[in-house]
């Protein structure tokens, strides 16, 4: 089992013709994710390897029941394709797509909110169920199928402890990227009650960053809900205020935002935080070898 | 991308937003055409604490102008030298308010944010009110709701709301971060007046925005020299104080990297995000960039490929080797093609140190 996804989600792809989404398209169907049929406007009729291609989503939701979008486009095309994507009744969208602008996002989840629609997003690397399913970029060779759920607003960085994870001799159940940008729609909350939830998951790693107060609110979720046990990780501890550490909502505002907040928080929620990426690795094998 | 206040308040004027005539002035000899004094001559940098800083001036009449607009034209603000200066005519204020609109991560969209105490510092200011709206669909009550928060009755529940539905339109209109009028004065004749004028543009969505297309140089007056080349590149890079030069890909592991350097005792020049799927070329003018600071003793490289094919990045490395052969180099270069990568790197002669902590701990002894 896992979260989100797994081996029988049916994927579509909206952009598969441009770079990104031609690359990513083969790269998700090469790992073993079902790609039935891929999105681009005007580009019906075509394939891409091997991948049909359909004018819009309900065409390709109603040929293929896909319950599931993963979207390359550009950053100012990508409301309207997630907005078709909910208009057709897709319960789950990634959205890849880095630089949407500000307003066009919030105006996307209040759409996906009012459907009750999934969306992972934007600006992240989507999900991976470790030899079952990926939606987005995650180098998928990078993880092993386990037991750990794993949650984080950083790609290059998941990907790090996933390998760290690998080589220690430690799979994953889910790992989900959750996104770099201020407003995102599945969230730390969200993914930490799928993960408790999940009977294949036993321990939970939360990867946060400074900015905002979305590892805070995760803390208090917890001391209330989360039983698994939780090893947590900000990075950030020594970013200077006021600047955008390179996702756009990587940034402490005033005294807001702090990576010293967060662990604390973290901490009296009782999640074991680690201080380096390496540390993460060993807390979930002391973890382990204590389950086994 | 932050505009000057005379700039917002020219986008102000263009929305119906009422504000003191002005004079923009691009020398000092401009100051001669002042008509009305008393005068206010204030900078338009874009770093703030102008005022203490000596920025802001007035005259009663032109040689006092003159003399005020020669200083201020000599004056740099931080990093920031002015290009012009607002002259404005006194204004009597009867009341001072402040009042901003932008998006607020806790209530997933754009809020009004007030107070009926402006003109300071809104941190400082007394009671903050808030006025979500939600989705991003405004409606004129919000404007009303915010009003009656800040005490107004009558018409000026009216005048206000006519102000943020005003506001409003310029913000959703330009694809703002953030709009603020502080302070929105009451005047003489009881009309609502900007006083000050706060205008950020949302950098990613600029080249959607015509008006605002190209400008991007000539609004980064205010950053230090790797921090505005760096936006020149589209390149993310803070500028920091220590010695050893960071470049990673993806922001998450860029700020873990700096984190592990200061965790091992050393110190970062920058943070440098390169981003995802990059080219040798622009690998190459990133690596440039983080070694243009002096202080850099070490260039520490820490790439995870999953989007960045490690190929592009050896390539890059290799050149860089060749025409700096006596630069430090600790590279630490796994994922998407690390095999054909590594290749590259031996025949360069560019050791690589493929864990992370070792690869940091090398780079703080070479820079101690």
């Amino acid at each position: 089992m896992s979260v989100l996804i797994n081996k029988n989600t049916k994927v579509i792809v909206q952009g598969i013709t441009g770079a990104m989404g031609k690359t990513h398209a083969g790269l998700m169907k090469a790992y073993g994710t079902k790609i039935v049929a891929g999105v681009t406007p005007g580009k019906g009729g075509t394939e891409v390897d091997g991948v049909p291609v359909y004018d819009s989503v309900a065409e390709a939701v109603e040929k293929t029941d896909a319950n599931c979008s993963v979207i390359f486009v550009p950053p100012y095309l990508c409301l309207d394709a997630a907005l078709e994507a909910i208009d057709a009744g897709i319960p789950l969208i990634s959205v890849i797509t880095e630089g949407l602008p500000p307003m066009d996002a919030v105006k996307l989840h209040a759409a996906a909110e009012a459907k009750g629609v999934l969306v992972n997003g934007p600006n992240c690397p989507g999900i991976i169920t470790p030899g079952e399913c990926l939606i987005g970029i995650h180098p998928g060779s990078i993880y092993m199928a386990g037991r750990v759920g794993l949650i984080s607003r950083s790609g290059t960085l998941t990907y790090e402890i996933g390998l760290g994870l690998k080589q220690a001799g430690i799979g994953l159940s889910t790992a989900v990227g959750i996104g770099g940008d201020p407003i995102i729609g599945i969230d730390q909350i969200t993914s930490l009650k799928l993960f408790e939830a999940d009977k294949d998951t036993d321990i939970i790693i939360l990867v946060g960053e400074i900015g905002g107060s979305a590892e805070e609110e995760a803390a208090d979720y917890i001391k209330e809900h989360i039983k698994k046990p939780i090893i947590g990780y900000i990075a950030g501890r020594t970013a200077p205020p006021g600047k955008r550490m390179g996702h756009a909502g990587a940034i402490i505002s005033g005294n807001k935002g702090t990576a010293e907040s967060k662990t604390k928080a973290f901490e009296a929620a009782g999640v074991k935080v680690a201080k380096t990426p390496s540390e993460i690795v060993d807390l979930v094998k002391a973890k382990v070898s204590v389950a086994v | 991308m932050r505009l000057r206040e005379y700039e917002a308040k020219a986008l102000f004027r263009e929305f119906g937003i009422p504000t003191p005539q002005g004079l923009v002035i691009k020398v000092a000899e401009e100051a001669f055409n002042i008509k009305t004094f008393p005068a206010t001559l204030k900078t338009q940098v874009l770093t703030g604490g102008r005022g203490k800083a000596g920025g802001i001036q007035f005259a009663n009449n032109p040689e006092e102008a003159y003399v005020h607009a020669q200083n201020i034209f000599k004056l740099k603000i931080k990093d920031d030298m002015p290009t012009a200066i607002l002259v404005e005519p006194k204004v009597t204020i009867k009341k001072e308010i402040y009042t901003s609109i932008l998006i607020d991560r806790a209530y997933r969209g754009p809020i009004i944010m007030a107070s009926a105490e402006g003109g300071v510092e809104i941190e400082s200011s007394g009671a903050i009110e808030i006025v979500p709206i939600p989705g991003g669909q405004y409606h004129p009550f919000l404007g009303r709701k915010m009003a009656t928060k800040l005490g107004f009755k009558g018409k000026d529940v009216l005048k206000y709301a006519d102000i943020v539905q005003k506001l409003w339109n310029v913000y959703s209109t330009n694809d703002c971060d953030l709009v603020e009028i502080n302070p929105l004065i009451i005047d003489g004749d009881d009309n609502f007046v900007a006083l000050d004028g706060k205008v950020t543009i949302n950098e990613d969505s600029v080249d959607r925005q015509p008006r605002f297309q190209g400008q991007l140089a000539e609004h980064l007056t205010d950053l230090g020299e790797r921090e505005f080349k760096g936006k020149m590149l589209g390149l993310n890079i803070v500028e920091l104080e220590g010695n050893i030069g960071i470049l990673c890909n993806g922001a998450g592991l860029t700020m873990a990297t700096m984190d592990l350097v200061f965790h091992h005792g050393g110190k970062p020049s920058n943070f440098l995000d390169v981003g995802g799927g990059a080219s040798k070329a622009h690998v190459a003018r990133a690596l440039d960039l983080v070694s243009s600071d002096e202080n850099v003793k070490v260039l520490l490289v820490n790439i995870l490929g999953g989007i960045t094919d490690c190929v592009e990045i050896a390539n890059a490395l290799k050149y860089y080797k060749e025409t700096r052969p006596n630069a430090n180099l600790v590279v630490r270069l796994v994922g998407n093609n690390e095999t054909a990568a590594q290749k590259i790197m031996n025949d360069a002669g560019i050791p690589m140190t493929n864990v992370l902590d070792e690869a940091v701990k090398k780079a703080v002894a070479v820079a101690a």
